[in-house]
Protein backbone atom coordinates (compact mmCIF):
# COMPACT_ATOMS: atom_id res chain seq x y z
CA UNK A 1 0.00 0.00 0.00
CA UNK A 2 2.47 2.82 0.91
CA UNK A 3 5.02 1.79 -1.54
CA UNK A 4 2.43 2.02 -4.28
CA UNK A 5 1.33 5.18 -3.06
CA UNK A 6 5.14 5.88 -3.32
CA UNK A 7 5.27 5.07 -7.11
CA UNK A 8 2.12 6.79 -7.52
CA UNK A 9 3.39 10.22 -6.77
CA UNK A 10 6.64 9.71 -8.61
CA UNK A 11 5.21 7.62 -11.67
CA UNK A 12 4.62 9.42 -14.89
CA UNK A 13 1.97 6.91 -16.91
CA UNK A 14 2.45 8.99 -20.44
CA UNK A 15 6.35 8.43 -20.13
CA UNK A 16 7.21 5.28 -18.48
CA UNK A 17 6.87 1.85 -19.26
CA UNK A 18 6.73 0.78 -15.90
CA UNK A 19 6.94 2.42 -12.35
CA UNK A 20 10.30 2.38 -10.05
CA UNK A 21 11.03 4.89 -7.51
CA UNK A 22 14.30 6.80 -8.02
CA UNK A 23 15.81 5.18 -4.94
CA UNK A 24 15.15 1.04 -4.31
CA UNK A 25 15.77 2.42 -0.68
CA UNK A 26 12.08 3.24 -0.41
CA UNK A 27 10.87 0.23 -1.13
CA UNK A 28 12.49 -1.17 2.00
CA UNK A 29 12.59 1.94 4.51
CA UNK A 30 9.19 2.28 5.52
CA UNK A 31 8.12 5.53 7.12
CA UNK A 32 8.07 5.92 11.12
CA UNK A 33 4.54 5.39 12.52
CA UNK A 34 5.26 7.14 15.82
CA UNK A 35 8.22 7.57 18.58
CA UNK A 36 8.92 6.11 21.54
CA UNK A 37 11.66 9.08 23.42
CA UNK A 38 14.15 9.88 20.71
CA UNK A 39 13.73 5.74 19.23
CA UNK A 40 11.68 5.97 15.78
CA UNK A 41 9.16 3.15 15.72
CA UNK A 42 8.83 2.49 11.71
CA UNK A 43 6.31 0.12 10.15
CA UNK A 44 9.33 -2.36 9.69
CA UNK A 45 9.65 -2.35 13.66
CA UNK A 46 5.84 -2.97 14.03
CA UNK A 47 6.02 -5.85 11.43
CA UNK A 48 9.25 -7.47 14.01
CA UNK A 49 6.82 -7.23 16.78
CA UNK A 50 3.65 -8.94 14.74
CA UNK A 51 5.67 -11.42 13.27
CA UNK A 52 6.54 -12.40 16.61
CA UNK A 53 3.27 -12.34 18.80
CA UNK A 54 1.71 -14.20 15.44
CA UNK A 55 3.85 -16.86 15.77
CA UNK A 56 3.02 -16.64 19.84
CA UNK A 57 -0.47 -16.61 19.29
CA UNK A 58 -0.31 -19.55 16.42
CA UNK A 59 1.51 -21.66 19.23
CA UNK A 60 -0.65 -20.52 21.93
CA UNK A 61 -3.93 -21.43 20.21
CA UNK A 62 -2.54 -24.41 18.67
CA UNK A 63 -1.48 -25.95 21.96
CA UNK A 64 -3.42 -24.55 24.59
CA UNK A 65 -5.73 -27.11 24.99
CA UNK A 66 -3.35 -29.67 24.34
CA UNK A 67 -6.22 -32.73 23.22
CA UNK A 68 -5.31 -35.95 22.90
CA UNK A 69 -7.74 -35.48 19.88
CA UNK A 70 -6.44 -32.58 18.31
CA UNK A 71 -8.65 -30.68 16.55
CA UNK A 72 -7.89 -29.67 12.40
CA UNK A 73 -5.77 -26.74 13.66
CA UNK A 74 -3.86 -27.95 16.69
CA UNK A 75 -2.80 -30.92 14.64
CA UNK A 76 -1.35 -27.87 11.99
CA UNK A 77 0.47 -26.22 14.68
CA UNK A 78 1.79 -29.61 15.90
CA UNK A 79 3.06 -31.30 12.37
CA UNK A 80 5.12 -27.75 12.22
CA UNK A 81 6.12 -27.84 15.33
CA UNK A 82 7.07 -31.40 15.26
CA UNK A 83 8.38 -30.96 11.65
CA UNK A 84 11.28 -28.72 12.75
CA UNK A 85 12.00 -30.96 16.15
CA UNK A 86 12.02 -34.15 14.26
CA UNK A 87 12.75 -34.04 10.65
CA UNK A 88 15.15 -31.33 10.88
CA UNK A 89 16.76 -31.03 14.42
CA UNK A 90 17.05 -34.65 15.55
CA UNK A 91 17.42 -36.23 11.77
CA UNK A 92 20.01 -34.15 11.34
CA UNK A 93 21.87 -33.11 14.35
CA UNK A 94 20.80 -36.67 16.06
CA UNK A 95 20.21 -37.41 19.45
CA UNK A 96 21.77 -34.14 20.78
CA UNK A 97 19.34 -32.07 18.23
CA UNK A 98 17.08 -31.84 21.12
CA UNK A 99 18.89 -29.15 22.72
CA UNK A 100 18.89 -27.14 19.25
CA UNK A 101 15.39 -27.86 18.67
CA UNK A 102 13.86 -24.83 20.67
CA UNK A 103 16.35 -22.21 18.49
CA UNK A 104 15.40 -24.48 15.57
CA UNK A 105 11.76 -24.19 15.56
CA UNK A 106 11.74 -20.48 16.95
CA UNK A 107 13.78 -19.66 13.80
CA UNK A 108 11.83 -21.31 11.36
CA UNK A 109 8.23 -20.13 12.51
CA UNK A 110 9.79 -16.62 12.99
CA UNK A 111 11.21 -16.66 9.29
CA UNK A 112 7.80 -18.67 8.32
CA UNK A 113 5.78 -15.71 9.13
CA UNK A 114 8.42 -13.12 8.64
CA UNK A 115 9.07 -14.00 4.94
CA UNK A 116 5.29 -14.80 4.08
CA UNK A 117 4.35 -10.91 5.35
CA UNK A 118 6.08 -10.38 1.92
CA UNK A 119 2.98 -11.80 0.39
CA UNK A 120 0.49 -11.14 3.00
CA UNK A 121 -2.37 -8.64 1.92
CA UNK A 122 -2.00 -5.04 3.61
CA UNK A 123 1.38 -6.02 4.89
CA UNK A 124 3.04 -6.82 1.56
CA UNK A 125 6.53 -6.63 3.51
CA UNK A 126 8.86 -9.07 4.21
CA UNK A 127 10.48 -8.46 7.25
CA UNK A 128 13.41 -10.27 6.50
CA UNK A 129 14.24 -8.59 3.43
CA UNK A 130 15.21 -6.80 5.93
CA UNK A 131 19.32 -7.18 7.21
CA UNK A 132 18.94 -6.90 10.86
CA UNK A 133 17.11 -9.96 11.06
CA UNK A 134 18.91 -12.72 8.88
CA UNK A 135 22.07 -10.98 10.09
CA UNK A 136 21.44 -11.50 13.55
CA UNK A 137 20.18 -14.84 12.65
CA UNK A 138 23.27 -16.26 11.14
CA UNK A 139 25.24 -14.87 13.69
CA UNK A 140 23.76 -16.94 16.35
CA UNK A 141 23.78 -19.93 14.22
CA UNK A 142 27.77 -18.74 13.77
CA UNK A 143 28.06 -18.18 17.73
CA UNK A 144 26.17 -22.09 18.09
CA UNK A 145 28.42 -23.80 15.89
CA UNK A 146 31.60 -22.10 17.07
CA UNK A 147 31.30 -22.68 20.97
CA UNK A 148 29.66 -26.10 20.58
CA UNK A 149 32.55 -26.66 17.98
CA UNK A 150 35.23 -25.67 20.51
CA UNK A 151 33.28 -27.27 23.59
CA UNK A 152 33.02 -30.67 21.98
CA UNK A 153 35.99 -31.31 20.53
CA UNK A 154 38.40 -28.86 21.86
CA UNK A 155 41.34 -27.09 20.10
CA UNK A 156 41.39 -29.61 17.57
CA UNK A 157 38.18 -28.59 15.90
CA UNK A 158 40.06 -25.70 14.75
CA UNK A 159 42.94 -27.97 13.73
CA UNK A 160 40.83 -30.11 11.92
CA UNK A 161 39.34 -27.19 9.98
CA UNK A 162 42.70 -25.64 8.96
CA UNK A 163 44.51 -29.34 8.98
CA UNK A 164 41.79 -31.60 7.35
CA UNK A 165 43.91 -35.15 7.83
CA UNK A 166 41.91 -36.68 5.52
CA UNK A 167 43.56 -34.45 2.69
CA UNK A 168 47.03 -34.98 0.57
CA UNK A 169 49.32 -33.57 2.66
CA UNK A 170 50.43 -31.50 -0.46
CA UNK A 171 46.95 -29.73 -0.73
CA UNK A 172 46.28 -29.42 2.94
CA UNK A 173 47.45 -26.30 3.64
CA UNK A 174 45.17 -25.01 0.86
CA UNK A 175 42.24 -27.14 1.56
CA UNK A 176 42.79 -25.69 5.26
CA UNK A 177 42.93 -22.42 3.87
CA UNK A 178 39.69 -22.54 1.88
CA UNK A 179 37.73 -24.28 4.72
CA UNK A 180 39.21 -21.61 7.61
CA UNK A 181 37.52 -19.02 4.92
CA UNK A 182 34.37 -21.21 4.18
CA UNK A 183 33.36 -22.42 7.41
CA UNK A 184 34.16 -19.20 9.38
CA UNK A 185 33.61 -16.23 6.84
CA UNK A 186 30.94 -17.60 4.35
CA UNK A 187 29.03 -19.52 6.32
CA UNK A 188 27.37 -17.33 8.13
CA UNK A 189 27.78 -14.62 5.17
CA UNK A 190 25.91 -16.81 3.03
CA UNK A 191 23.29 -17.67 5.13
CA UNK A 192 22.08 -14.27 5.70
CA UNK A 193 22.85 -12.87 2.13
CA UNK A 194 20.91 -15.81 0.82
CA UNK A 195 17.50 -15.17 3.15
CA UNK A 196 17.69 -11.37 2.21
CA UNK A 197 18.57 -11.50 -1.05
CA UNK A 198 15.71 -14.11 -2.31
CA UNK A 199 13.18 -11.90 0.10
CA UNK A 200 14.44 -8.19 -0.96
CA UNK A 201 14.40 -9.78 -4.92
CA UNK A 202 11.03 -10.95 -4.11
CA UNK A 203 9.93 -7.76 -2.71
CA UNK A 204 11.14 -5.58 -5.86
CA UNK A 205 9.57 -7.94 -8.13
CA UNK A 206 5.91 -7.79 -6.78
CA UNK A 207 5.92 -4.01 -6.15
CA UNK A 208 7.34 -3.12 -9.46
CA UNK A 209 4.98 -5.70 -11.32
CA UNK A 210 2.07 -5.24 -9.40
CA UNK A 211 2.59 -1.60 -7.91
CA UNK A 212 3.23 -0.40 -12.20
CA UNK A 213 0.42 -3.04 -12.67
CA UNK A 214 -2.45 -0.92 -10.99
CA UNK A 215 -1.14 2.25 -11.45
CA UNK A 216 -1.08 1.83 -15.11
CA UNK A 217 -4.61 0.08 -15.32
CA UNK A 218 -6.07 2.73 -12.58
CA UNK A 219 -4.54 6.04 -14.49
CA UNK A 220 -5.88 4.88 -17.94
CA UNK A 221 -6.98 8.38 -19.31
CA UNK A 222 -3.56 9.31 -19.02
CA UNK A 223 -1.61 6.04 -19.77
CA UNK A 224 -3.85 5.66 -22.83
CA UNK A 225 -3.05 1.96 -24.58
CA UNK A 226 -0.20 1.45 -22.11
CA UNK A 227 -2.74 0.77 -19.68
CA UNK A 228 -2.47 -2.83 -21.25
CA UNK A 229 1.14 -2.92 -20.37
CA UNK A 230 -0.32 -2.69 -16.98
CA UNK A 231 -2.94 -5.67 -17.44
CA UNK A 232 0.57 -7.74 -18.45
CA UNK A 233 2.64 -6.11 -15.26
CA UNK A 234 -0.25 -6.89 -13.25
CA UNK A 235 -0.68 -10.48 -14.54
CA UNK A 236 2.88 -11.09 -14.48
CA UNK A 237 2.87 -10.24 -10.90
CA UNK A 238 0.38 -12.13 -9.88
CA UNK A 239 2.11 -14.77 -11.65
CA UNK A 240 5.60 -14.02 -9.25
CA UNK A 241 3.19 -13.84 -6.39
CA UNK A 242 2.13 -17.68 -5.95
CA UNK A 243 6.00 -18.31 -6.88
CA UNK A 244 7.09 -16.13 -3.62
CA UNK A 245 4.53 -18.42 -1.78
CA UNK A 246 6.53 -20.81 -2.45
CA UNK A 247 10.13 -19.17 -2.31
CA UNK A 248 8.88 -18.15 1.63
CA UNK A 249 8.04 -21.17 2.75
CA UNK A 250 11.54 -22.23 1.44
CA UNK A 251 13.57 -19.94 2.49
CA UNK A 252 12.55 -20.24 6.12
CA UNK A 253 13.41 -23.72 6.16
CA UNK A 254 16.99 -23.88 4.09
CA UNK A 255 17.95 -21.34 6.24
CA UNK A 256 16.53 -23.57 9.57
CA UNK A 257 17.97 -26.98 7.63
CA UNK A 258 21.55 -25.06 6.93
CA UNK A 259 21.81 -24.11 10.63
CA UNK A 260 20.95 -27.66 11.64
CA UNK A 261 23.61 -28.73 9.45
CA UNK A 262 26.10 -26.65 10.91
CA UNK A 263 25.40 -27.36 14.59
CA UNK A 264 25.58 -31.01 13.18
CA UNK A 265 28.87 -30.31 12.00
CA UNK A 266 30.44 -28.70 15.33
CA UNK A 267 28.38 -31.63 17.39
CA UNK A 268 30.28 -34.66 14.77
CA UNK A 269 33.11 -33.18 12.79
CA UNK A 270 33.91 -35.84 11.83
CA UNK A 271 31.19 -36.50 9.30
CA UNK B 1 10.72 -9.44 -17.17
CA UNK B 2 13.69 -8.38 -18.54
CA UNK B 3 13.12 -4.22 -19.08
CA UNK B 4 11.41 -4.53 -15.22
CA UNK B 5 15.02 -6.30 -13.66
CA UNK B 6 17.15 -3.64 -15.63
CA UNK B 7 15.22 -1.15 -13.76
CA UNK B 8 15.69 -2.17 -11.22
CA UNK B 9 19.68 -2.81 -10.92
CA UNK B 10 19.41 0.59 -12.22
CA UNK B 11 17.63 1.71 -9.29
CA UNK B 12 19.88 -0.26 -7.27
CA UNK B 13 22.56 1.27 -9.02
CA UNK B 14 21.36 5.07 -8.64
CA UNK B 15 21.04 4.21 -5.15
CA UNK B 16 24.61 3.30 -4.45
CA UNK B 17 25.88 5.94 -6.30
CA UNK B 18 24.33 8.11 -3.67
CA UNK B 19 26.07 6.09 -0.87
CA UNK B 20 23.38 4.44 0.07
CA UNK B 21 24.90 0.86 1.18
CA UNK B 22 22.66 1.14 3.82
CA UNK B 23 20.41 -1.46 1.93
CA UNK B 24 22.63 -4.35 2.80
CA UNK B 25 23.54 -3.26 6.47
CA UNK B 26 21.37 -4.41 9.30
CA UNK B 27 19.75 -0.92 10.52
CA UNK B 28 20.58 -1.00 14.44
CA UNK B 29 16.38 -0.72 15.59
CA UNK B 30 15.62 -2.89 13.65
CA UNK B 31 18.37 -4.90 14.95
CA UNK B 32 17.29 -4.31 18.27
CA UNK B 33 13.53 -5.09 17.70
CA UNK B 34 14.34 -8.13 16.30
CA UNK B 35 16.64 -9.79 18.56
CA UNK B 36 14.02 -8.80 21.56
CA UNK B 37 11.25 -10.17 18.77
CA UNK B 38 13.06 -13.37 18.13
CA UNK B 39 13.79 -13.76 21.77
CA UNK B 40 10.36 -13.78 22.74
CA UNK B 41 9.76 -16.28 20.79
CA UNK B 42 12.35 -18.45 21.40
CA UNK B 43 11.63 -18.30 25.17
CA UNK B 44 8.26 -18.78 24.46
CA UNK B 45 8.92 -22.15 22.30
CA UNK B 46 12.00 -22.99 25.14
CA UNK B 47 9.29 -22.56 27.79
CA UNK B 48 5.76 -23.34 27.05
CA UNK B 49 5.29 -24.67 23.44
CA UNK B 50 7.68 -27.59 24.39
CA UNK B 51 6.82 -28.77 27.51
CA UNK B 52 3.38 -28.17 26.09
CA UNK B 53 3.88 -30.88 23.23
CA UNK B 54 5.94 -32.64 25.09
CA UNK B 55 3.18 -33.26 27.71
CA UNK B 56 0.15 -33.54 25.05
CA UNK B 57 2.46 -36.11 23.34
CA UNK B 58 2.80 -38.41 26.20
CA UNK B 59 -1.32 -37.92 27.32
CA UNK B 60 -1.61 -39.43 23.69
CA UNK B 61 0.89 -42.32 24.36
CA UNK B 62 -0.69 -42.99 27.77
CA UNK B 63 -4.12 -42.77 26.23
CA UNK B 64 -3.10 -45.22 23.38
CA UNK B 65 -1.26 -47.60 25.40
CA UNK B 66 -4.72 -48.06 27.29
CA UNK B 67 -6.61 -48.35 25.08
CA UNK B 68 -4.46 -50.78 23.20
CA UNK B 69 -4.77 -52.89 26.41
CA UNK B 70 -8.08 -52.62 27.13
CA UNK B 71 -8.09 -53.96 23.68
CA UNK B 72 -5.92 -57.07 24.19
CA UNK B 73 -7.77 -57.71 27.00
CA UNK B 74 -11.33 -57.72 25.47
CA UNK B 75 -9.43 -60.11 22.91
CA UNK B 76 -8.37 -61.83 25.17
CA UNK B 77 -11.57 -62.50 26.83
CA UNK B 78 -13.27 -63.09 23.55
CA UNK B 79 -10.82 -65.68 22.72
CA UNK B 80 -11.78 -67.79 26.14
CA UNK B 81 -15.12 -67.48 25.72
CA UNK B 82 -15.21 -68.85 22.33
CA UNK B 83 -12.96 -71.67 23.64
CA UNK B 84 -15.76 -72.04 26.35
CA UNK B 85 -18.48 -72.04 23.59
CA UNK B 86 -16.55 -74.15 21.26
CA UNK B 87 -15.97 -77.11 23.86
CA UNK B 88 -19.54 -76.87 25.23
CA UNK B 89 -20.84 -77.43 21.42
CA UNK B 90 -18.01 -80.06 21.28
CA UNK B 91 -19.36 -81.38 24.32
CA UNK B 92 -23.03 -81.14 23.50
CA UNK B 93 -22.44 -82.65 19.86
CA UNK B 94 -20.45 -86.03 21.28
CA UNK B 95 -23.52 -86.06 23.77
CA UNK B 96 -26.41 -86.23 21.08
CA UNK B 97 -23.96 -88.54 18.92
CA UNK B 98 -24.33 -90.26 22.04
CA UNK B 99 -28.12 -90.32 22.63
CA UNK B 100 -28.72 -90.56 19.03
CA UNK B 101 -26.97 -94.09 18.79
CA UNK B 102 -28.37 -95.51 22.29
CA UNK B 103 -31.72 -94.57 20.97
CA UNK B 104 -31.10 -96.66 17.42
CA UNK B 105 -29.25 -99.42 20.09
CA UNK B 106 -32.77 -99.49 21.62
CA UNK B 107 -35.24 -99.54 18.86
CA UNK B 108 -32.77 -102.35 16.96
CA UNK B 109 -33.31 -104.01 20.06
CA UNK B 110 -36.84 -103.68 20.36
CA UNK B 111 -37.23 -104.27 16.61
CA UNK B 112 -35.65 -107.77 17.17
CA UNK B 113 -37.41 -108.30 20.35
CA UNK B 114 -40.98 -107.51 18.86
CA UNK B 115 -39.46 -109.70 15.55
CA UNK B 116 -38.64 -112.62 17.45
CA UNK B 117 -41.93 -112.29 19.87
CA UNK B 118 -43.93 -112.52 16.21
CA UNK B 119 -42.30 -114.86 15.03
CA UNK B 120 -43.12 -117.27 18.38
CA UNK B 121 -46.47 -116.63 18.51
CA UNK B 122 -46.87 -117.24 15.09
CA UNK B 123 -45.09 -120.64 15.88
CA UNK B 124 -47.37 -121.93 18.50
CA UNK B 125 -50.75 -120.62 16.80
CA UNK B 126 -49.43 -122.52 13.98
CA UNK B 127 -48.70 -125.77 16.43
CA UNK B 128 -51.86 -124.89 17.66
CA UNK B 129 -54.38 -124.94 14.91
CA UNK B 130 -52.24 -127.87 13.76
CA UNK B 131 -53.46 -129.84 17.03
CA UNK B 132 -57.00 -128.50 16.54
CA UNK B 133 -56.99 -129.69 13.31
CA UNK B 134 -55.97 -132.84 14.47
CA UNK B 135 -58.01 -133.45 16.83
CA UNK B 136 -61.22 -132.17 15.36
CA UNK B 137 -60.50 -134.60 12.60
CA UNK B 138 -60.14 -137.47 14.83
CA UNK B 139 -63.63 -136.16 16.69
CA UNK B 140 -64.72 -135.75 12.94
CA UNK B 141 -63.50 -140.04 12.10
CA UNK B 142 -64.77 -141.15 15.40
CA UNK B 143 -67.97 -140.22 15.15
CA UNK B 144 -68.42 -140.96 11.24
CA UNK B 145 -66.58 -144.49 12.14
CA UNK B 146 -69.65 -145.26 14.46
CA UNK B 147 -72.34 -143.53 11.96
CA UNK B 148 -70.87 -145.33 9.62
CA UNK B 149 -71.05 -148.66 11.67
CA UNK B 150 -74.68 -148.10 12.48
CA UNK B 151 -76.06 -147.43 8.96
CA UNK B 152 -74.10 -151.02 8.06
CA UNK B 153 -75.77 -152.35 10.27
CA UNK B 154 -79.79 -150.83 9.88
CA UNK B 155 -78.81 -151.35 5.72
CA UNK B 156 -78.16 -155.45 6.55
CA UNK B 157 -81.13 -155.28 8.50
CA UNK B 158 -83.23 -153.78 6.33
CA UNK B 159 -81.50 -156.37 3.44
CA UNK B 160 -81.46 -159.52 6.36
CA UNK B 161 -85.13 -158.55 6.92
CA UNK B 162 -84.09 -159.27 11.05
CA UNK B 163 -82.38 -158.34 13.88
CA UNK B 164 -78.73 -158.24 13.90
CA UNK B 165 -77.18 -159.04 16.89
CA UNK B 166 -76.05 -155.24 17.18
CA UNK B 167 -72.75 -156.41 19.33
CA UNK B 168 -71.56 -158.70 17.05
CA UNK B 169 -72.04 -157.06 13.90
CA UNK B 170 -70.51 -153.69 15.61
CA UNK B 171 -67.28 -155.56 16.26
CA UNK B 172 -67.40 -156.68 12.42
CA UNK B 173 -67.41 -153.19 11.48
CA UNK B 174 -64.94 -151.55 13.48
CA UNK B 175 -62.36 -153.97 12.51
CA UNK B 176 -63.51 -153.91 9.02
CA UNK B 177 -63.13 -150.07 8.73
CA UNK B 178 -59.67 -150.23 10.95
CA UNK B 179 -58.49 -152.68 7.72
CA UNK B 180 -59.57 -150.05 5.99
CA UNK B 181 -57.56 -147.38 7.79
CA UNK B 182 -54.61 -149.73 7.74
CA UNK B 183 -54.75 -150.00 3.90
CA UNK B 184 -55.62 -146.03 3.67
CA UNK B 185 -52.32 -145.48 5.45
Amino acid sequence: MVEQMILASECDVANEVICAPADVKELFELPTIFYIGDIAITRTIILIFLAAFIVIALLYFGLRKGSVIPSKFQAVVESLVQFVRKDVAEDIIGPEGVRYAPYLTAMFLFLLVGNLFEITPLINFPITSRMAIPAFLAIVTWLIFVIVGFYKNGFSYFLDIVWPKSVPIGLRWLVGLIELFSVFLLRPLTLAVRLFANLVAGHLMLTLLLGSGAIFIWNFADAGAKSLVGVAWFAFGLGIYLFEIVVAVLQAYIFTLLSAVYIQSSVHPEH
Amino acid sequence: MLYALSTVLLAAEEAEETGNIGLVLPESYELVAGIIAFGIVFFFVWKWAFPAIDKMLEDRQRAIKGQMEDAEAAKAEAQSLLDDYRKQLAEAKSQAAGIINEAREAAEAMKSDIVAKAQTESAQIGTKARADAATERDRALASARVEVANLSIDLAERVVGENLDRAAQLGLVERYLADLERMSD
